[in-house]
This record gives C-alpha cells, structure tokens and sequence, in this order.
C-alpha cells in the first residue's frame, strides 16, 4: 500500500505543519488546496490516505468527502475529516459525508499522527 | 300589637256603642224587672191578704154566730126557778140540736155553782153543783163580757173552745158553751193558693190553732217566733191594714210570700202563705223571657254596633289606605269617600294634594329624563371616546383605528358619511386612510385624485389649521372642487364639516364628515369631531412611532445576527494562525526541525502555553456569543460520566502536579450511560476544575461524580480561599469575577462560569455552588442522565 497521503487544505501554514510532520515520519505528502482539485486528485494519485480540511474555497470537505466516497474506484481509501470548533454539529456531518475518522481543531499534530499511523502503517 | 288603627278604631267603636246600647239595655230590663217584680208580690200579697180576710171574716161570723145563739138561749127570764130551770133545758136541747158546733153548754149560778148541763159528749147534769167561781170563764163573763177559752183538745185530736157569756135577768148568772172548732178547720184547710199554698191560724198567744196538717196543731205549736207572726201581732194595735206581705220562712223551712188578717174578737191571726218559688212562677218565665230579649237586645244590639262601627271606619279605612298609597309614592291612586260628611271633604283633600304632588313630580320627571337623556349622550360620547382610545391602544394597525374614529365620529355627529385623511408632506396630498358610509364612486374619486393642500374644505380647515364648515356645498363660492361638488349633488349631501389633524403645528392630515341637510353644524358636533380629530392624530403618530420601532427593532436585531456571525467568523479567523503557531511549536519542540537547544525548548514551552491559553481565551468568547444568540446547540450522543471526569482529571493532571495540589476522582463504581453533548459537558467539568485548581494554592481538589434518580451529580470541591455569599451570585454571570486582588492576578474572562452553567441547563440540569470564605468552594451540578432533544434556550 501506498505511504502516499493527500492533503486537501486552503491554508498554507496548516499543509506545511503537516507536511513537514508526517514527511519526518516517511509518509509521501500530496497537496490540494481545493475540494474540487483534491476529488480530481484523489482519482489520479490514488493516495492511501486522505486528510480533508472541512472549510475550502469552493465545494466544502462535506461534498469533496461525499463525492470521493460516492466513486467506487475510491471508496475504500480512508478520510480523516478535521473539523472546525467554530460550528458544533461538524463531527455528526463529517460522518453522514461518510469520513472514516475526523479530528477538532486546534489538534495535536502527532495526535494526528497517530490517527494517520493507525489506519495506514 | 302592630294592629293597623282602623282596627284599633273600629275596636274602640264596637265597644262603646256596645256599652251605650247594651247599658241602655240592661238597665231597662233591670228596672222593667224590679217592678214587675214589686208589682207581682204586690198582686200576691193583695190576693193572699183577701184571703186571709176573707178567712177571717168567716171565723169571726162563726163565733159570733155561736156567741149571738148562746147570748140568745139564755134571755129567757122566768121568776120561778124551776119552771126556768126546765125552759133552760128544753133551750139547752133545741141549742144543741141547731147548731152541731155546740158540743155542751151549761148553766153557772151567780155563785159560779153548776145548775144545769146539757151534752153531747158526756151525761147531762141537774144541779151538779160544781164550782167554777174561780174559773176564768165565770169571773170575765160575770164581769160582763164574752169570754173566749183558748184551744184545747178532746180525744186528744178535736179542738176545742169554751165560751161562756153572761146569763140571766141581771146579768149575775154564765151560761158556758163548749165549742168544737172543726168548723173553723174546715175553713182554714179549705184555702188554697196556687198549688203549694195554705193558710194557718194563731192565737193571740202566737199558737198554731188551725192548719191543713193537723200534726202541727196538736203539737200545740208556738209560733210567736216566726218573723211573719210576730211582726202581725206587734202591729196588731195599730190596726193597719194595709202592706201586710212580706217574705219569710215557712213552718217546715223554704221562703214563702205571707199576708195575713186578724180575727178580732178572738184576737187570733189568719195567715196565708205561698212558696216563693210558685209565687214568684210567672215572675220566672217574665225573667226568663226579659233575659231572652235582652240577649236578643245585646246580640241585635253588637250586630248594630258592628254595622255602625264598620260604616263609620270604613271611610277611616279608606282615607288612611290611601293617604299611606299617596304616602309611598302612588300619586295617580285617588281616594273614594262618598260619606257627604268631613270625612269626604278629608279624602277631597288628600286628593287635591296628591294631584299638585303628582304634577310637580311629573314637571321634576321631565327634567330628570332630560338630564338623563343629556348624561346618556354624554356617556355614549364617552364610551365612544374610550372606544376610539382603546382601538388607538390597543392595535396598531392605523387603518382600523381610523375606520374606528371615521365611524364614530359620523355616529356621534349625526351626520351621513364622513372620511379621514393622512397628509403626505413630500407631495402635499391628502391621502384618504378610512371611511364610513360614503359611496364608493366618492372613495374612488378621491383616491384617484387626492385633495390637495388648500383645496376643498379640508384643505382650508389644514392651512387655516381650525375647524371649516361649509353651510351648503351647492353654494360655488363655499365649495370650491367642482368634480366632487358634482357627485355631491347627485348623491344629495349638502353640508360640511372638516377639522384638521394636527400634532403640535405640523400637518397630520384631516377629518371630515358629511350632511344631507344644508346649514351649520351645532358647537357640540364641531367640539366632538375635534375631540375625535385629536384621537385620529394620536393614532397616526403611534403608528408612525411603531414604525419606526419596528424599523429600528429589525435593524438590532440584524445587527446582533450580524455581531454573533462576526464573532464566529472572528474567532475561526483567529484560530486559524493560532493553530499554525502551536502547530510549528510542537513540530519544533518535538524535533522535526532537528534538535532544539535547551533555552530554544523552555522558550518554545512560553509560547505553546500563551498560545494555548490564547486559544481557550477565543474559545469562550465564542462560547459566549453563540449563547447570546441562541445557536449553541448540543449534538446529544451516548457517553460515559466516569470517562469525562477521567479525561477532565488527565488534562489538568499537570497543572495540578505543578502547584503541588492532590486531585481526587470519586466516581461512584455503577454510574449508568448518559446520553448528552460529551464534548460540552466534559467543557463544563473542565471549567469548573481548572477553576479549583487555579485559585487554591494548598491542599487538595476533589472531584465526585455519582448517580441517583436519573440524574448524575456532579461536584468540584477544593480548600481555596471561599467565595462570600454575595460573590456566589455574581461569579455565574458572564465576565464576573470575585473582585480581589489574589483572584484578579490569576487572570481569566470571567466567563468559565457562565458557559458551564449554560452547558448543564441546556442539559436540563441546575448547577450551584456552596462555600464560605475560608472554607474551599464546592461546585455542584445535577443532570439528567438521558436526555432527549431540547429547544436551546
Ligand atoms: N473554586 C473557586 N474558588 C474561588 N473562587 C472561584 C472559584 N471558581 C470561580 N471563582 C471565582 O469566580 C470567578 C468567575 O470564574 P469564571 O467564570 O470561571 O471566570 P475566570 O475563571 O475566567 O475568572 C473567578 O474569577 C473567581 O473569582
Ligand atoms: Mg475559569
């Protein structure tokens, strides 16, 4: 399996924390700062992992999230949703887009990582 | 006792007439009664009386009869002794032969020797020579009188009498009879009166000589007694005869009526008597019938009493029935007394007065009923005006106040149709806003074609800013807006009245009613329709104010929309770069960026903790403002209390070690699984122990978490320094904080509280707190352990 996962996230220092912690922890990192560019590259990298930011420019990590899930080619790769603490209810949704996991933010990065090692070791 | 006076009155009557009459009455009939009585015994005692003379009479004529026989026999004078010796006896003989009272008759000498005796009763006797010179006999008759013996009885039945009277040439000699008195009996019981009367005789010794019951004589009876006799024989030398009756006890007892009569030569008394029961019979039956008819007279008498007393009350009663219907307010009742008397000239009078009365109450009527008419009015107006004040009140709606105030107004005003405007100052037009009554083609007209300022009679009564009236609309020179003029005049209204709406000297708009008749409108209408006006501007300037509020209302209530959203968007927006730098820090610390120097690391850890605090700072501040606006909503889920108070407790594990304070978790072993927003509640438990632990500097902070009744409760105690009763309200409101300086140095918003609280009352919970200052605090909140879908409050 791939140590390959993608980052779908608009915000540049958010993408570089987690870049830098997990390429420390030899994951391949692809980026997307779109949900639109990130659904197209999820199809095209067929990453083993998908961090999905929920507010993006464009559609939101819900629709990106419901629309990687709704492609059977793609639907076994794992999404771990991080969800903003500014809307509650974001946990209950994130799950209905179908995610495998989410995390709140502000997150431990390597709470994160742990998530991530857990489900693609 | 509360007798109504006529009775009184008729009372009083009945008994006087009834003593007049029945005293009248019972007088006469005493009196006719006492004579008739005097009369009656009068007549007995006459009719005894005769009698008693009658009897009399006869037993006088018997003796004398007897005296004359034997006076007569011896007047026989022979000088030669024998030859009248024999010629006595062959008179003696021829004597007793005549007359069979004579029972023996002898012959005395003047010596009072016996010569001669001729019987029937024994032998007859020549020269006997008895002596009776000592008798009375002889010695009254030698004296020259007729001597009378009394009674005395033979065979110890028949009464007997010796009369002896003078005798011979010279008187000298007595011839002595003995008289048997069985005649003078016969007599005596021969009297009878009535059924029960007799008669009876005495001597002048007052003995009973004769009477029907023979027992009684032979009882030689004295008599002298008796009231009867012994008032005859006292009276006796008087001689009177007349008014011999009287009443007294008879022989044998009972009361008789007695008369008697005296036999004179004898000296004896005759009495007859009568029982005063039989005498006095028919007296009785006149008693008898004099009481009948005075009862007749008495039961007449109260009959008539009754009739005249009522006849002389009922007038009375009438006169005081109707004075008393007069008295309480009846004044049509009149009274009828037709007695032609001062009783009816009385009721005349009282109905004269009750006439004047009825009349000055009937002129008092009249105004009162034109006061009440006047107050009526005065009261419809009022109602109407409070109606108008309730309808400018109570809705908001202006169109509906007006149409209010139009109608009444027209109502009120007594006019046919009437309408009010709202002044449009942009355009200077009268807008019509309400109408009452008035023909829709007149509705359409000024709809179309608003009055203009100065224009028509609104317009003027608006720039003179007072009242206008228009007498008559068909009058060019009054009314100056032909096209409504023209309809005017179809439709028939002929006057006008219009009142402008001002508030303070600014237009509002105008109100205006209309007539069919031409003329001037009265003072009132004009006050009332102005009064009304007054209401009218009240009701647009509310209803423009409530605008405006509604207006202003709108816009808070978007811009505190738009607050809460800046909040939101603001904190997320300022989380975000937080995020990077803690994000960097840990990155760093931990070293991705390859090792980091000590001094780097401790101040790697300053900035992790300002950035950290920095973050829970932005997050009650989001707290709070989402509660403000009501979005804080719970995503309800299964959860563990025992896991929420563990993973609060592992959280502030180190801030607690730092400060050297123990931290106790007691959760009860059975707590059951709560439904309920884990991530909120583990908040509030959060803030309530970091709460502990940052302000208690010694000793210990327990935290106890147990289950009862479906609820969970949950409390947070520590050995701080107390919280004072007054701060024990405060510190639960948001940005409240114990105003001292130990607890001011530790920082904080003041807000940990209030969002705790919050939490567990949308939880359906209560939280509280008991302390003391000097004694720690214990914050305590209960919860349910299932809850279901709440409203946010
Ligand atoms: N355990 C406690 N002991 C003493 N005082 C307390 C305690 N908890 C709260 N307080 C008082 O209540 C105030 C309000 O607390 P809170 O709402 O959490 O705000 P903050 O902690 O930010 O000051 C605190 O500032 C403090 O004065
Ligand atoms: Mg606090």
């Amino acid at each position: 399996m791939s140590r390959r996962v993608l980052v779908i996230e608009d915000q540049e220092d958010n993408r570089r924390i987690v870049r830098d912690l997990l390429t420390s922890a030899d994951y391949e990192v692809i980026e997307a700062e779109t949900g639109e560019a990130g659904v197209a590259m999820a199809e095209t990298a067929r990453p083993g992992l998908i961090l999905m930011d929920i507010q993006l420019p464009g559609i939101d990590g819900y629709e990106a999230t419901r629309r990687i899930k709704a492609n059977p080619a793609l639907h076994h790769i794992p999404i771990i949703v991080i969800t903003s603490y500014a809307l509650s209810g974001d946990d209950v949704k994130a799950f209905d887009a179908g995610c495998d996991d989410y995390l709140a933010k502000p997150y431990d990065p390597f709470a994160l990582l742990a998530k991530i090692r857990e489900r693609l070791p | 006792m509360n007798r109504p006076a006529g009775r009184r009155l008729f009372g009083k009557y009945v008994v006087v007439l009834l003593l007049l009459v029945g005293g009248v009455l019972l007088l006469s009939s005493a009196l006719d009664l006492y004579f008739s009585y005097q009369e009656t015994k009068a007549a007995l005692v006459r009719i005894e009386r005769e009698q008693a003379v009658a009897a009399a009479a006869r037993i006088e004529q018997f003796v004398q009869d007897i005296e004359r026989q034997v006076r007569w026999t011896t007047q026989a004078a022979f000088d030669d002794p024998v030859a009248a010796q024999e010629q006595r006896e062959i008179d003696y003989l021829r004597l007793l032969r005549n007359i069979p009272a004579i029972a023996e008759i002898s012959h005395l000498d003047a010596s009072g020797k016996e010569r001669l005796r001729v019987s029937r009763l024994g032998l007859d006797a020549i020269g006997s020579q008895e002596d009776h010179s000592r008798a009375p006999k002889f010695l009254e008759a030698r004296a020259g009188k007729t001597y009378f013996s009394p009674v005395y009885f033979r065979n110890e039945s028949e009464p007997y009498m010796t009369v002896a009277v003078p005798a011979g040439e010279y008187g000298v000699e007595v011839t002595v009879a003995e008289v048997t008195l069985k005649a003078i009996w016969d007599v005596v019981s021969r009297i009878r009166i009535g059924q029960a009367g007799y008669a009876y005789v005495v001597d002048s010794l007052g003995r009973l000589v004769a009477h029907p019951d023979i027992s009684l004589v032979l009882q030689k009876r004295d008599l002298s007694a008796l009231p009867q006799v012994r008032a005859a024989r006292g009276r006796r030398p008087a001689g009177g005869e007349e008014d011999v009756g009287m009443i007294a006890a008879g022989l044998q007892g009972g009361r008789f009526l007695t008369a008697h009569a005296p036999i004179a030569p004898l000296g004896w008394l005759v009495f007859v008597e009568q029982p005063l029961g039989e005498a006095f019979a028919p007296l009785q039956a006149s008693i008898v019938r004099s009481i009948i008819l005075f009862a007749l007279g008495l039961a007449l008498s109260v009959l008539a009493s009754v009739l005249l007393a009522r006849r002389m009350v009922a007038p009375i009663r009438t006169l005081q029935a109707g004075a008393a219907r007069i008295g309480a307010g009846d004044l049509t009742h009149r009274i009828q007394v037709r007695t032609g008397d001062e009783l009816e000239t009385l009721g005349d009078e009282f109905n004269r007065t009750a006439a004047r009365l009825q009349e000055s109450y009937a002129g008092l009527e009249q105004k009162v009923e034109a006061r009440t008419r006047e107050l009526t009015d005065a009261l419809e107006q009022l109602k109407a005006l409070a109606d108008v004040s309730r309808a400018v009140g109570s809705t908001l709606d202006l169109e509906t106040v007006l149409d209010t105030i139009v109608a009444r107004a027209v109502e009120l005003s007594a006019t046919s149709s009437g309408v009010i405007y709202e002044y449009d100052e942009a355009t200077g037009a009268f807008h019509l806003k309400g109408s009452h009554r008035l023909e829709e083609e007149v509705v359409e007209v000024l709809r179309a074609t608003p009055i203009l300022l100065g224009e028509g009679a609104v317009g003027k009564a608006v720039a003179a800013r007072a009242p206008i009236q228009v007498a008559d609309i068909l009058d060019e020179r009054e009314y100056d807006v032909a096209r409504i003029r023209a309809i005017f005049e179809r439709l028939g209204y002929r006057s006008v009245l219009a009142v402008p709406l001002l508030l303070e000297q600014r237009i509002m708009g105008g109100l205006v009613v209309w007539r069919q008749a031409p003329g001037r409108f009265a003072p009132e209408v004009v006050n009332l329709v102005q009064t009304l006006a007054a209401q009218s501007v009240l009701a647009i300037h509310n209803a423009r104010l409530f605008r405006e509020i509604e207006d202003k209302g709108r816009q808070l209530e978007s811009a505190s929309k738009h607050k809460s959203q800046f909040l939101a968007n603001m904190s997320h927006e300022l989380r975000t770069p937080l995020n990077a730098i803690l994000g960097y820090t840990k990155l760093i610390t931990n070293n991705i960026y390859g090792e980091v120097p000590g001094k780097i690391r401790d101040v790697l850890g300053r900035v992790d903790q300002s950035g950290r605090h920095l973050l829970s700072l932005i997050n009650d501040v989001l707290d709070v403002s989402k509660i403000e606006a009501g979005q804080l909503v719970l995503s309800l889920g299964e959860y563990s209390m025992k896991e929420v108070v563990h993973t609060v407790a592992t959280a502030v594990e180190a801030l607690a070690a730092e400060k050297k304070l123990s931290l106790k978790i007691m959760a009860a072993p059975d707590l059951p699984r709560g439904r309920g927003d884990e991530r909120r509640l583990t908040q509030a438990v959060l803030n309530l122990v970091s709460n502990a632990i940052k302000f208690t500097d010694v000793g210990e902070v327990t935290v106890q978490a147990t289950a009862s009744d479906g609820s969970f409760l949950v409390s947070v105690s520590d050995t701080g320094p107390g919280i004072s009763p007054a701060d024990q309200q405060r510190i639960f409101e948001e940005f409240q904080q114990v105003d001292s300086s130990s607890t001011r140095k530790k920082g904080g918003t003041g807000l940990g509280l209030s969002i705790a609280r919050r939490i567990v009352e949308l939880h359906g919970g209560r939280m509280w707190v008991d302390s003391a200052p000097g004694e720690g605090s214990t914050f305590s909140f209960t919860l349910p352990v299932r809850v279901e879908r709440r409203e946010a409050r």
